[in-house]
C-alpha cells in the first residue's frame, strides 16, 4: 500500500483505472504480438522438452526475441525451483540413457542455484 | 482510382454499422460515388440502418456465388445521388466469403466508384478478416471503455500482419481513429477515458469523435443515416470527420461539455 494513500481525499477516479490497466494489459500483448507465428510452438516444445528434467514453473518463464540488423536473438530465462526442490526434482527423473547435458557442468550451476534467480540464458542465435 | 475504407473495431456493438452508414453518406455527399457493403454475413443489419431493407432482392453472397449480377444486387439510395449498397445475405454463414470471390467482387465495384466501404462484423474472423483484408483505409470504430480500446489494438495487429497490404510488402494500411459514444460529462466527471487517453494508448491519428446521442437511435428507427440530421451533435461529428477523412482541416467538436444555461438544462430531458 502506498503511503499516498494516506492523503488521497478522494478515491481515485475510475477513468484513470482504465487507463493504466490498459497500458499494463496491453504492453504485454503488444510483445507477444511482434513475435514470428512460431515463437509460441517454439517456445512450447523447448519448455516441454526441460519440463522432462527439471520442475519449471511455467510462470517463471520468459522468451524473447530481439530482432538486430544481421542477427536475432532468442533469449530463453527460466527460474528454477531452489536447490532443495531442484534435487528432488532431479531424481524424479527416470531418463538415465537420456542424461541432461546441464548436468556435466553441475558443480558450476549448483552455486548459481542457490541464489534461486534465473538463470538459463540460452542463447540461439540466428542469421537471416 | 478506387479507395478501398474498412469500418472495424474487433468488439461488437461499437458503432462500426452507424458509422458505415453515416460515412457511406457523407462521401456521396461530397461527391463521390460510393458504395457501402454489409460483411456481417448472417446477421444483415445496414439494410435497416440505411433504410432500404425491403428492396433487397439480391445480396453480396448470390453475387460471390454467380447467381446474380452484381447490378442486381447493388440498390440505389434513394435520397443520395451517387450512393449505393450492398446488402449481405441473412441465410448463409460467413464461410459464403471466399477470398477470390471477395476480390472479384471488389474489383467489379473499383471499376465504377470512388470509394468501396466494408461494413466489418464484429471479432477477429473470416466475415472481419475478409472485411479488412483489401482495404487501403481502416477506420477504426472505438468506444471510451477498456474491452474496445483492446479489441481495437488487437484489431490494428491484424491490420499489420493480415491483410494484402501487409502481406505483399505495400504501404501499410492507413489508420484512423473514430471514437464514438462519447460521454464529455462522464469524462469530466472522471467516469470515462479521454480522448486523449485513448490516443495515447492507441497510437493512431484521430479522425473523430461522434458523441453518445440520442439522435442515432432515432435516424436508425427510421432508416435515415444519422449524418442526415444535420441539427444534431452526432450528425455534425459524422460531416466533421468525413470532411477530416477528405483532408479537410477541423477543429474537434463534442469533445468537452456544452455549457448548459438555466434554460437548456430545464429542457434536457427532451433533448
Ligand atoms: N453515437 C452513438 N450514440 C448513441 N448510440 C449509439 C451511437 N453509436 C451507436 N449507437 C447504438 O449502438 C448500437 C450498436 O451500433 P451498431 O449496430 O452501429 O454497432 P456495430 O459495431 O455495427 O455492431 P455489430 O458489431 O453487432 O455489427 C445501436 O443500437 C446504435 O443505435
Ligand atoms: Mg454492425
Amino acid at each position: 500500500m502506498s503511503i499516498f494513500s494516506f492523503f488521497r481525499s478522494a478515491p481515485r477516479p475510475s477513468a484513470v483505472q482504465a487507463k493504466e490497466r490498459l497500458q499494463i494489459v496491453m504492453a504485454h500483448e503488444r510483445a507477444g504480438r511482434t513475435g514470428p507465428d512460431y515463437l509460441p510452438m517454439l517456445q512450447q516444445e523447448l519448455l516441454a522438452v526441460i519440463a522432462k528434467y527439471i520442475d519449471i514453473d511455467q510462470n517463471k518463464v520468459e522468451v524473447k526475441l530481439d530482432r538486430g540488423g544481421d542477427c536475432s536473438t532468442l533469449e530463453l530465462n527460466i527460474e528454477l525451483p531452489a536447490r532443495e526442490q531442484l534435487k528432488s526434482a532431479m531424481a524424479a527423473v527416470k531418463k538415465p540413457d537420456l542424461k541432461p547435458s546441464a548436468s556435466a557442468d553441475q558443480d558450476d550451476e549448483d552455486d548459481k542455484l542457490a541464489a534461486n534467480g534465473p538463470l538459463t540464458n540460452g542463447g540461439v542465435k540466428k542469421r537471416h | 482510382m478506387s479507395k478501398i475504407i474498412v469500418m472495424t473495431s474487433g468488439k461488437g456493438g461499437v458503432g462500426k454499422t452507424t458509422s458505415s452508414a453515416a460515412f457511406a453518406t457523407g462521401l456521396a455527399l461530397r461527391g463521390f460515388k460510393t458504395v457501402v457493403i454489409d460483411f456481417d454475413v448472417g446477421l444483415r443489419n445496414l439494410d435497416l440502418v440505411m433504410g432500404c431493407e425491403r428492396r433487397v432482392v439480391f445480396d453480396f453472397i448470390n453475387v460471390i456465388n454467380g447467381e446474380a449480377k452484381l447490378s442486381q444486387a447493388l440498390i440505389k439510395d434513394k435520397r443520395i445521388d451517387n450512393l449505393y449498397i450492398l446488402p449481405t445475405s441473412q441465410t448463409r454463414d460467413k464461410d459464403a466469403l471466399t477470398p477470390a470471390g471477395v476480390e472479384r467482387v471488389l474489383n467489379d465495384l473499383s471499376k465504377e466508384f470512388d470509394y468501396i466501404l466494408c461494413d466489418s462484423p464484429a471479432g477477429i474472423e473470416r466475415g472481419a478478416l475478409m472485411s479488412l483484408y483489401f482495404a487501403d483505409h481502416a477506420i477504426i470504430v472505438t468506444n471510451p471503455e477498456v474491452s474496445s480500446v483492446r479489441d481495437s489494438d488487437r484489431i490494428l495487429g491484424v491490420l499489420a500482419s493480415r491483410s494484402r497490404r501487409a502481406e505483399q510488402g505495400l504501404e501499410p494500411v492507413t489508420q484512423q481513429l473514430l471514437l464514438t459514444r462519447y460521454d464529455p460529462e462522464r469524462v469530466e466527471r472522471g467516469e470515462m477515458l479521454k480522448v486523449d487517453d485513448v490516443l495515447e494508448i492507441l497510437a493512431i491519428p484521430l479522425l473523430g469523435v461522434i458523441p453518445e446521442s440520442q439522435a442515432v437511435l432515432r435516424a436508425s428507427n427510421v432508416g435515415m443515416p444519422v449524418i442526415l440530421d444535420e441539427a444534431s451533435n452526432a450528425g455534425q461529428a459524422y460531416t466533421d470527420a468525413v470532411g477530416r477523412f477528405l483532408g479537410d482541416e477541423i477543429e474537434h467538436r463534442f469533445v468537452s461539455p456544452q455549457k448548459k444555461g438555466l434554460f437548456s438544462r430545464l429542457l434536457r430531458r427532451s433533448a
